[in-house]
């Protein structure tokens, strides 16, 4: 299903006394990906979570399309993947990866070529219990996107995963989201990570977060376009870097 | 490994053995061989009574269980009742089982109403904190999978958390099955016509060593089998042990003091109504029914009250001793245990056994070896609490993380140290936790051995009245005991409340 627009308008929250993230008002592009980059606190994991539903905000209107979060959560058209893989450990990987499906009542044809292609290949019937940390975080990757979103969430999902992983997921997931048209919204601390997967960074200062820097990443999807070591990649996540230092 | 554990029960019956030919003839013990020629000639007998209490403890587990699952339910799907229903499941928790059987047996008449129900009573408070502890034991972010799958809490109950409390649950129901055993044995102390308890009741009064002995190894031997039957069975589908589960959850943020007394009055009231209401409703007799106002009225005359005083007065001393002692033994040893580990090899296999013993069936043997004064009676107290308090402190001295344990032996701390900084405190929540449990598990000990053997105190008290049809005295006695248990329980509290503030402040957090 193609995404849909998410419109963020004076949005706010606070926690009791702390302000976590001060008035915010944006729109995310549909069909595209948004990273949302700040240090520690700054909010942003917050901001993910009310796009989610999970938290409500003091403040403001969250708009998926033309349909509150809950709304949309309700149609299953939104997916989230968790820092923690959360992956529920009686259940095989493959019954994991299709909870989403099972309980919408319907039957994903692609959950084999997802789990190939997340690398899970083999350990479909295993419990995540057998799996290591950065096998668990994929699968609960490839539980995000098996359903076809129209909205994904993804808050900090690569974590647990170690460096080379990193990199291949990097470069062999977001085509398949960008493909289907879904719009992202991407939480991470990592800069490179932000370029490497997002068309759009929002970075955000310490908190309470305001945006104060909204940079497009306008490179190459494939081949070494999106390669860290390539001198654009590195102008801009230099950019982004400055945007960081300039906000702390 | 199954070799070795076989050598150590053979090495463990032939010092038995040995003990006993060696004890003088004045010693009331009996060997394994004494036993199996009693159990041998007795063949039958014995075989129609374990069948016997075994249906009983079958049928109370199967039904404590059940309301002890649906009152988590309840709390579950009804999070305002939690503070009523935690409460009233904890003072009928508190009530000693030994209490409640004449009750039992006055409103049943004959029959096996009492001991089924005493087993039910039995089981159905650790059982509904198994399954209470179980079903909130799921990861924040489950939940919010759930809410992001645009889910509510019917589904998330029946995808994530019944599920994720079903090792819980036989952990609890691992806990009930010895559990339910002991309160079918007290069922059948009260008045019942067949059974071990009836058994192990005759064979005390008449001072039968060998009688009394097997009808004990038999007792715990088949509480155990059904501890182990179970462990094995949650082994086997939730692969390797099951979660420990030793206390009670720890008790809830702290409230203004007049906010505690306004709920506490609160819950007294309703346990008045709800008692007055129960008889009125059931219809039952007033003569042996009583309602909260005949108590007072009752309580409100000499000698009838000083009478009751005086055998509280005398319970409570044997009952305060032994559960002091048992709470120090349980975690002093604990605490040794871990400044010198190889004694934990010794030790906790058989702690971890003994704790599925139902101690009071083996409590005429206590009473056998070491007479029904003040040392069997304390003795039987000190081991009821021993155990649970034992395991429980072991596990809370291992909370301390293992990070902490590593930043001290980077500084070069002694064990010692260790111990007093960071794993004492650690252990304190535990500790207060078993405290708190064992206050009614105390209370049914040191009642249990006073209905059985010494002449002493309100158990006998009970006995008195149960077979006098002293009615306003029994109820009374029952009444003061729950008072009491409760009363304990919630100092206790308060004590752990004052200890962890100043010593643990975050475990409070």
């Amino acid at each position: 299903m193609p995404g849909v627009e998410i419109e963020l308008e004076d949005v706010s929250k606070s926690f009791g006394a702390t302000a976590a993230l001060a008035p915010i008002t944006r729109r995310l592009r549909a069909g595209q990906t948004t990273a949302l980059v700040g240090p520690s606190g700054c909010g942003k994991s917050t901001l993910l979570r009310m796009i989610a539903g999970l938290e409500h905000p003091d403040s403001g209107i969250i708009k998926l399309g033309s349909e509150k979060p809950s709304t949309m959560a309700s149609r299953g058209a939104l997916a989230m993947a968790f820092q923690d893989p959360s992956l529920l450990p009686w259940r095989t990987v493959r019954a994991n990866i299709t909870l989403g499906a099972e309980l919408a009542g319907t039957v994903d044809p692609q959950v084999d070529a997802l789990i190939d292609l997340v690398g899970l290949t083999g350990f479909g019937l295993h419990r995540p219990a057998e799996l290591s940390g950065g096998m668990r975080q994929r699968a609960a990757i490839a539980r995000a996107l098996v359903s076809e979103p129209e909205v994904l969430l993804l808050d900090e999902p690569f974590g647990a995963v170690d460096a080379i992983t990193r990199s291949r997921l990097g470069k062999e997931l977001p085509p398949i989201w960008r493909g289907r048209g879904t719009t992202a919204v991407l939480v991470t601390h990592s800069v490179d990570e932000a370029v490497q997967l997002a068309d759009r960074i929002l970075v955000l200062t310490p908190r309470p977060g305001r945006v104060v820097a909204d940079i497009d990443v306008d490179l190459p999807e494939g081949g070494d376009g999106r390669d860290v070591r390539e001198r654009v990649f590195r102008d801009l996540a230099g950019q982004v870097l400055d945007a960081l230092e300039k906000a702390a | 490994m199954r070799f070795k554990g076989v050598a150590k029960l053979a090495l463990i019956i032939v010092v038995w053995e040995l003990l006993v030919l060696s004890a003088a003839p004045n010693v009331l013990l009996a060997g394994p061989s004494d036993i199996l020629r009693h159990a041998f000639d007795n063949a039958g007998l014995l075989a129609r009574a374990a069948l016997e209490t075994t249906g009983h403890a079958a049928l109370g587990f199967l039904w404590g269980n059940l309301a002890a699952i649906l009152l988590a339910a309840l709390i579950l799907l009804v999070p305002r009742a939690e503070g009523v229903i935690s409460s009233l499941a904890l003072v009928v928790f508190s009530l000693p089982l030994i209490a409640t059987g004449p009750i039992l047996r006055a409103l049943f008449g004959p029959g096996d109403g009492p001991q089924i129900t005493l087993a039910g009573l039995a089981v159905y408070y650790t059982t509904f904190l198994a399954v209470i502890v179980g079903l909130r034991a799921v990861s924040e972010s489950w939940i919010d999978l759930m809410r992001v799958y645009g889910r509510g809490a019917w589904t998330t109950l029946t995808k994530v958390r019944l599920r994720a409390s079903l090792p819980y649950l036989f952990v609890g129901l691992q806990i009930a099955a010895p559990a339910a055993f002991l309160g079918a044995m007290i069922g059948e102390f009260t008045g019942a016509e067949r059974g071990l308890g009836v058994l192990t009741l005759r064979a005390m009064r008449a001072l039968q060593t060998e009688a009394t002995w097997t009808l004990a190894v038999l007792s715990a031997g088949i509480a155990m089998a059904g501890y182990a039957g179970l462990g094995w069975i949650g082994a086997r589908l939730f692969g390797g042990a099951p979660p420990l589960l030793l206390f009670a959850p720890r008790s809830r943020p702290a409230r203004h003091a007049a906010a505690m007394a306004v709920e506490t009055l609160g819950v007294v009231l309703l346990i008045l109504l709800l008692w007055h209401g129960l008889m009125e409703v059931l219809g039952l007799n007033q003569f042996f029914a009583k309602r909260p106002l005949d108590v007072f009225g009752f309580l409100a005359q000499q000698p009838a009250r000083a009478t009751l005083l005086g055998a509280l007065g005398q319970t409570l001393s044997f009952a305060f001793p032994g559960y002091v002692l048992g709470l120090a033994l349980g975690a002093g040893l604990a605490a040794l245990i871990v400044l010198f580990p190889p004694i934990e090899r010794a030790t906790l296999p058989v702690a971890v056994a003994l704790r599925a013993v139902p101690i009071i069936t083996t409590a005429p043997l206590f009473i056998l070896a070491l007479g029904r004064g003040f040392a069997g009676t304390v003795s039987v107290v000190a081991v009821m609490t021993f155990f649970p308090t034992f395991v429980a402190c072991l596990q809370g001295l291992r909370q301390a993380p293992g990070q902490v344990t590593e930043l001290f032996a980077s500084y070069g701390a002694t064990r010692t140290r260790l111990l007093l900084s960071a794993q004492v405190p650690a252990m304190l929540p535990a500790f207060f936790a078993s405290a708190r449990m064992a206050v009614p598990a105390a209370l049914l000990a040191v009642t249990t051995v006073e209905w059985l053997a010494t002449g002493n105190g309100i158990g006998v008290l009970m006995a008195l009245t149960a077979s006098t049809s002293d009615y306003n005295m029994l109820w009374s006695c029952v009444a003061a005991l729950a008072v009491c248990a409760a009363a304990i329980y919630g100092f206790v509290g308060l004590c752990e409340r004052a200890v962890l503030s100043r010593y643990a402040p975050e475990q409070l957090a």
